[in-house]
């Protein structure tokens, strides 16, 4: 639980804010690169933490990310034409490079005023599908977090951006919540076989529900089976794994350790990497990550990065809706926005269901997300245990967050790092070995774990 | 400002380490401090009479606990 203080100061994320200084020190995707597909293609307005941006691309090719509003007279440059290597403002036709450099003030003859005066333009860089964006004090920018995905090519990125209208830690604390992803998303892992099929007493009644949603073929979807005949490859029957966190110079590691049902000395392991401050590569899928992204203090983005073998369709692919229904959400930029589904009542009741939501774990997640309330007042929660993720998590955002009131720079932005060997593990090791090896990124601060 | 984030962590993370030693815990000992702030974010808990808890613990108001030193029983 928070005090209603701390809430709002973890929470809150706008220019000025304790939260707002400590995300503006790390590198922040921002939109999705195929959004501004070629030069003097039509700029975008990019909301993020709270500020409004417009975004371009110039007759080079070069990304521009600039303060929205005309520095003259605050029209929106997002009105605005871009040509020639720069972005015009419809309203007195001053022109800016993607450097905030004023090149024309057709309304100024003499050149002084754009010779000492800069528009605000911050430093963008194109990876992995995405624009990340630098808005912290110019010298500032730490080491640009070169994950495994974000040199790949476009035909090999799966992009999807779902935005959800509630804070931005609601949607990032589920993102590393490993608890609910056996119960809320039973319908899911249990189709797939890649976990339990009941929560509590309520049992899976069976065949795929959410027919939309591609299904591999029984027991072709998850880990290692147990072996005995279970349906599924879920290889456990623990539902209280045991929780360990380390932290790391770009975050934290999170292992969820379940005794291996029938086979005395093997654990199952399932780590989970989160990546200060956005993004969480989870157990259990591989090769991408999800990305939560403040717009502002009651919007966010939660972004799906995954790369998939070169002919798989890449960014092209991510132009399909993947089974969720277009008046829920799509991934054209104007539908992107995440509409509460139809709840299914009779299937639920039927135990064809468990929760009853179509289109998979991320409608899945932001149905419940979006329904603890726009800003989730967490002093009405009763955490557990077995929230020690999103415990930690906090209480880095809550360090960081003193340490940048002191000066100095928050935590986790992985200097000596190589992001490219971040990533997540599920695997059944022996109960002697080590979960820390499944993980090559692993550089965690605590003692060495003894080895057998 | 009181950082509960800091505290629940650091409980967390001994009820954690008690349980891996195969102790089992029985309360959470705080600060003064920490109890009052506790107390004062969950008005309806306390009106109905329930025990204070955080994290399965009933919470204790110990003056002889650091604000972020808490020590599970």
């Amino acid at each position: 639980m928070l005090t209603e203080e701390e809430n709002e100061v973890l929470c809150r994320v706008g220019p000025g804010t304790p939260m707002g200084k400590v995300l503006r020190r790390y590198w922040t995707p921002a939109f999705q690169a195929a959004d501004l597909p070629e030069p003097d293609c039509p700029p975008i307005r990019v909301t993020v933490l709270g500020e409004n941006f417009v975004a371009f691309r110039d007759s080079t090719g070069q990304l521009g990310f600039l303060d929205e509003l005309c520095c003259h007279r605050g029209a929106s440059l997002v009105l605005g034409r871009v040509e020639e290597g720069g972005i015009r403002c419809l309203y007195h036709g001053w022109k800016y490079a993607v450097d905030g450099t004023i090149l024309e003030t057709p309304n100024l003859a003499t050149s002084t005023f754009r010779e000492r005066v800069r528009h605000g333009a911050y430093p963008v860089r194109e990876a992995g599908g995405l624009g990340w964006v630098y808005l912290g004090p110019p010298g500032t920018e730490p080491p640009f977090p070169a994950f495994s995905w974000t040199d790949a090519a476009a035909d090999e990125l799966v992009v999807s951006e779902m935005i959800m209208d509630c804070n931005w830690m609601q949607v990032q604390e589920g993102s590393i919540d490993s608890s609910h992803v056996a119960i809320l998303h039973l319908d899911t892992l249990a189709t797939m076989g890649a976990g339990p099929r009941n929560v509590g007493s309520f049992e899976f009644a069976g065949e795929p529900w959410d027919l939309d949603m591609p299904v591999p073929a029984r027991g072709q979807g998850g880990g290692r089976g147990g072996g005995d005949g279970r349906p599924g490859g879920w290889p456990s029957d623990d539902n209280a794994p045991r929780i360990e966190v380390e932290n790391t110079p770009f975050g934290f590691h999170y292992a969820a350790i379940r005794d291996v049902t029938g086979e005395p000395g093997k654990r199952f392991v399932r780590v989970t990497a989160f990546a200060m401050p956005y993004t969480a590569f989870i157990g259990g899928v591989a090769s991408g990550a999800v990305i939560v992204v403040p717009r502002d203090d009651y919007t966010c983005s939660s972004i799906g990065v995954f790369k998939v073998p070169k002919g798989a369709g890449g960014i092209a692919a991510s132009r399909r809706a993947g089974g969720v229904a277009p008046e829920v959400w799509g991934p054209e930029p104007e539908n992107r926005r995440v509409r509460l589904p139809r709840q299914d009542r009779a299937a639920m009741a039927a135990g064809k269901s468990f929760a009853g939501f179509r289109g998979g774990n991320r409608i899945q997640d932001a149905a419940v997300q979006m329904s603890e309330g726009t800003l989730y007042d967490r002093a009405k929660e009763h955490l557990v245990p077995a929230d020690l993720a999103i415990i930690r998590m906090r209480r880095l955002f809550a360090d960081s967050i003193r340490l940048v009131e002191a000066g100095d720079a928050p935590l986790g932005l992985g200097e000596g790092c190589d992001f490219a060997r971040i990533g997540a593990a599920s695997q059944i090791i022996d109960a002697g070995e080590s979960w820390q090896d499944l993980v090559p990124a692993n550089q965690g601060i605590r003692e060495p774990v003894r080895r057998a | 400002m009181l950082w509960l984030s800091i505290v629940v962590d650091n409980a967390c993370t001994k009820i954690w380490d008690a349980w891996g030693s195969g102790v089992q815990v029985t309360s959470l000992r705080v600060s003064p401090a920490v109890y009052d702030a506790v107390a004062a974010a969950r008005p309806g808990e306390v009106a109905r009479g329930y025990p204070l808890m955080l994290l399965g613990l009933p919470l204790i108001a110990d003056p002889g606990v650091a604000t972020y030193e808490p020590v599970v029983v």
